[in-house]
């Protein structure tokens, strides 16, 4: 995905100092960059913290950004910094997701059946399987769906780390959606 | 490459992410081996599916006030800097930066003021050539100089004046 001529024209203008030319250049991402933040953080709320904090760091670094790289994709890594930023300090990602690890680990009771329906229509549930490392790298990849090499700039790690953390971050879930929803053919 | 070494690389093959290097000799396995192949294929409905489910899942979107509010910040932090430069400082930074450069500047003039106090003034004595000069020394008129003997012990001084005219010598 490349940058495209309005996207240019409206970097220039923001760049020259006009302020309204920023939100067209942002409005086009702004629901990719909240279920991106909302699936790396676990939480609407803090999501749209991040978003906003990542938006102005935009507006502020504009003036950094590499125009042969999609806008879209510079936006992202921001966005991620951000999350795992905010992740660090408050320390809560564990929090954001301890109720859906809770509920995965719960025994089977009589609304197990109707749990387990919400589950599997839940992916975002399912990324408190992951590791913060894992979960980025799953989101940008299968999700948002970057190529390897786009999501190892956007994190700022290698091809091989995301590799790594793509094939886990696969495998796990792909464990957690199996234990708690039987796939069609394991259960003939 | 062997059964094990590819089903390590599965997870990564189901959405045609293998390295280049790895790809011929995973499809070369694939190929002839079918309980890899039907792994390969499990596991990429599965995760075809997970893609799926997410797109259906979906997040909600902003409500408009929200994304007001988060232009509108945007805007206000425009007023206050240049895109690119970085946001400017705010007041209380921008004084304490002007105390801190104030109290640097007075103490380096005290500083200065001390080593030019404290170093003293070499005033010259006359005008003309002088051997040693300074008002605690007498005016150096005479020069000796004194040869050894390092066999004998003896001693021989030779006394010259000021213009190194020689005016004797003495053992």
């Amino acid at each position: 995905m490349r940058m495209n001529e309005t996207e240019k024209e409206l970097i220039a203008m923001v760049l020259s100092g006009c302020v309204e030319a920023f939100e067209p250049l942002v409005t086009p991402y702004r629901g990719p960059l909240l279920a991106l933040a909302s699936r790396l953080t676990g939480d609407r709320e803090e999501a749209l913290d991040v978003v906003q904090e990542a938006l102005l760091r935009a507006y502020r670094s504009l003036r950094t950004f590499d125009a042969t790289r999609p806008f879209r994709n510079w936006l992202f890594q921001i966005a991620a910094n951000e999350a795992r930023d905010r992740g660090r300090r408050r320390g809560r990602e564990r929090v954001a997701f301890k109720d859906v690890v809770d509920r995965a680990a719960a025994p089977d009771g009589p609304e197990a059946g109707h749990d387990r329906r919400e589950l599997r229509a839940n992916i975002m549930s399912s990324l408190a399987a992951l590791s913060p490392r894992e979960r980025e790298v799953f989101v940008l990849r299968d999700l948002e769906e970057l190529d390897v090499r786009e999501t190892s700039r956007v994190l700022g790690c290698s091809s091989l780390s995301v590799r790594v953390h793509l094939s886990a971050a696969r495998r796990k879930l792909r464990e957690v959606l199996r234990r708690d929803l039987p796939h069609p053919e394991d259960r003939r | 490459m062997m059964c094990r070494r590819v089903r390590k690389l599965i997870p990564l093959a189901a959405g045609d992410d293998l390295r280049p290097g790895d790809g011929a000799r995973f499809l070369a396995h694939i190929e002839r081996c079918p309980a890899c192949r039907k792994e390969l294929e499990a596991f990429g409905a599965d995760l075809a599916g997970i893609r799926a489910a997410a797109r259906d899942e979906g997040v909600a979107d902003w409500s408009e006030g929200e994304w007001r509010a988060v232009v509108a910040r945007v805007a206000a932090e425009a007023k206050r800097s240049a895109p690119g430069r970085g946001a400017s400082p705010s007041p209380e930074r921008r004084l304490s930066w002007a105390v801190a450069a104030t109290a640097g500047a007075l103490f380096g003039l005290v500083i200065m003021g001390v080593l030019i106090k404290g170093t003293p003034l070499r005033r010259p004595v006359s005008s003309g050539p002088t051997i040693a000069a300074g008002p605690s020394r007498p005016e150096q008129d005479r020069v000796t100089i004194t040869m050894v003997s390092p066999e004998s012990g003896l001693q021989v001084v030779w006394i010259l004046d000021k213009n190194f005219d020689w005016k004797g010598d003495h053992e």
